[in-house]
C-alpha cells in the first residue's frame, strides 16, 4: 500500500478498510512514496518502496503530486519506467446514479505506458526552440497491442481500434499501428480497426457508445482516457492498472487533490475501485464482485454519497456504507 | 485587425548566455547496456532505453531494453565545440551513434531533461 500525499493517505485507509471486509486475505505492507517522502528522505521514491514493490511484486497506490513546468519528476511515471509497467488499463463505464446524456459506455482504454514524448528527452536547442523526442519502439507497441488482444479475448470484449495520428506521423504513429495491425492478425475473433485521434475524440463525445476497446501511445491514452472518465461521471470513479510482466501497480487516474487534505471529503472510489481491478489481476474474483455489488448498491440507493456525487457523506461514511453494503450483497 | 497588421517581426524570446556542459549521445549496439572510460573531458553521468535510467543503480529485471541508448556525458572542465568533436571521434571507434545533442545551459539553468 503506497498511500500516497494530500487526500491520498485518508482514500487508501478507507479503501483497506472495505478491502479488507470482502473476504480477501491480505497482509499490508505500507510504504512511502510522493512530495511528502521528497521533504523528508529527500527522494520521492526510498529504496525501502522500491525493495518493497519488488518483492511483492504488486501494490495499491494513492494519488501523488506532480509540479507543472519545472520541479521534480513524477513519481509515478518513475513508478511505471522503473518496473516496466507497459499497460495502462483504463476502463470507463457507465455508472447509473450519476446522470449522463448517454445510453451505454464501456470503453476500455490500453495506453501504452512507458514511451512516446514520456521517454522524458527533452532540449532546449537554442533558447527560443525546446523539442521533446517522441520514441515509439517496435517491441514497445507489440506488446501493448498484444496485451490488449489478450485482455480482449479473456474478458469477451469484441472490437479493438488503435488510435494514433499516422496521417502526420507517419513514423512514430505509422510503426504503432503498423505493430498493431500486425498483432491484429493473429486474434481474428476480434474485430480490430483505427482511427486518428482527433476523429477518436469527436467521435468520443457525439457518440461513445461506438466504442470498445482502445489501444493508444502514451499522450493520446493520457488524454482520451480522462476524456473517458469525464463521460461516465469524472475522475472520482476512473481506476487504473499499471500493469508489466512481473509487477502490477493499481492507481486511481485522479491526483492528489491537496487542498481537501484532512478533510475527509473525497471520493474513494476510483482508489477502490483500482483495488477491484487489483483483486481481479490476482484472480480473487469473488472479492472483487462483492465490492463491486457494494459499491453499486450504495450509489443506486444514493443515501451516502460524497460530494462530487451530490451527497454529502465523507469518505468514511461512504466507505462505511459499502461495508454496511457488502454483508447484504 | 491592425493591431494583427501591424506586427513588427516575430515574437522574441531574450538571449541567455549560453554554456556548454556535456552532450547526449545516442548509442545503437545490440551487446546491452555500454560501459564508457573517460573519455578527456567528458565523463558519463548515466545511460537511458526509452527515457528510464539503466545506469547506474536499480534495473528491473523485466524492463525490455531496445537496442537504442541515451548516454549523457558531462564535462569535468570548462570545454569547448573541439572537445566535441575529439570525444565524438574517439567515441565513434568504438559505438555506432545515431545523433548527438549538445548540453547547454542557459544562465543558471539546465536545458536538458534528466531521466527517469
Amino acid at each position: 500500500m503506497l498511500p500516497g500525499e494530500g487526500t491520498g493517505p485518508e482514500i487508501c485507509e478507507a479503501v483497506r478498510r472495505v478491502i479488507d471486509h470482502s473476504g480477501v486475505d491480505i497482509t499490508w505492507e505500507y510504504e512511502e512514496i510522493g512530495l511528502d517522502c521528497l521533504k523528508e528522505h529527500g527522494t520521492l521514491l526510498p529504496e525501502k518502496t522500491i525493495k518493497s514493490i519488488a518483492k511483492n511484486k504488486i501494490a495499491i497506490k494513492g494519488p501523488t503530486t506532480t509540479p507543472v513546468g519545472t520541479g521534480h519528476k513524477s513519481a509515478n511515471v518513475t513508478l511505471r519506467k522503473m518496473f516496466d509497467l507497459y499497460a495502462n488499463v483504463r476502463p470507463a463505464k457507465l455508472i447509473p446514479v450519476l446522470k449522463r446524456p448517454w445510453d451505454k459506455i464501456d470503453i476500455l482504454s490500453f495506453r501504452e505506458n512507458t514511451e512516446d514524448s514520456y521517454a522524458a528527452i527533452e532540449h532546449m536547442v537554442s533558447n527560443e526552440v525546446a523539442q521533446c523526442l517522441k520514441v515509439i519502439t517496435w517491441p514497445g507497441s507489440v506488446r501493448i497491442a498484444e496485451f490488449a488482444f489478450k485482455w480482449a479475448k479473456a474478458n469477451n470484449r469484441k472490437k479493438i481500434q488503435c488510435v494514433h495520428k499516422a496521417n502526420i506521423m507517419k513514423m512514430t504513429d505509422g510503426l504503432f499501428l503498423e505493430a498493431f495491425r500486425e498483432v491484429a492478425k493473429k486474434y481474428p475473433e476480434i474485430e480490430s480497426g483505427d482511427i486518428i485521434v482527433d476523429n477518436c475524440s469527436m467521435q468520443l463525445v457525439r457518440n461513445p457508445g461506438q466504442f470498445d476497446c482502445l489501444v493508444l501511445p502514451n499522450l493520446y491514452g493520457d488524454i482520451l482516457s480522462d476524456l473517458c472518465a469525464g463521460l461516465v461521471g469524472g475522475l472520482g470513479f476512473a481506476p487504473g492498472a499499471n500493469i508489466g510482466d512481473n509487477c502490477s501497480i493499481f492507481e486511481a487516474v485522479h491526483g492528489s487533490a491537496p487542498k481537501y487534505a484532512g478533510m475527509k471529503k473525497v471520493n474513494p472510489s476510483a482508489v477502490l475501485l483500482s483495488g477491484v481491478m487489483m483483486l481481479k489481476w490476482i484472480n480473487e474474483h469473488k472479492a472483487a464482485e462483492r465490492i463491486e455489488k457494494a459499491v453499486d448498491k450504495v450509489l443506486a440507493e444514493a443515501k451516502h454519497l460524497t460530494y462530487d456525487a451530490g451527497g454529502t457523506a465523507s469518505t468514511d461514511e461512504y466507505a462505511d456504507a459499502i461495508i454496511r453494503a457488502m454483508d447484504t450483497v | 485587425m491592425s493591431t494583427l497588421n501591424a506586427t513588427t517581426g516575430r515574437a522574441k524570446r531574450p538571449a541567455q548566455k549560453i554554456t556548454l556542459v556535456g552532450v547526449d549521445v545516442y548509442v545503437i549496439t545490440e551487446d546491452g547496456i555500454p560501459k564508457f572510460d573517460e573519455y578527456g573531458p567528458f565523463k558519463i553521468e548515466f545511460i537511458s532505453n526509452r527515457g528510464t535510467k539503466v545506469w547506474p543503480g536499480y534495473v528491473s529485471p523485466d524492463l525490455m531494453l531496445v537496442n537504442w541508448y541515451r548516454c549523457r556525458f558531462t564535462a569535468t572542465r570548462p570545454v569547448t565545440d573541439k572537445d566535441v568533436d575529439q570525444f565524438v571521434s574517439e567515441l565513434g571507434k568504438k559505438y555506432l551513434w545515431s545523433a548527438v545533442q549538445k548540453l547547454w545551459n542557459y544562465g543558471d539553468e539546465a536545458g536538458y531533461s534528466k531521466a527517469y
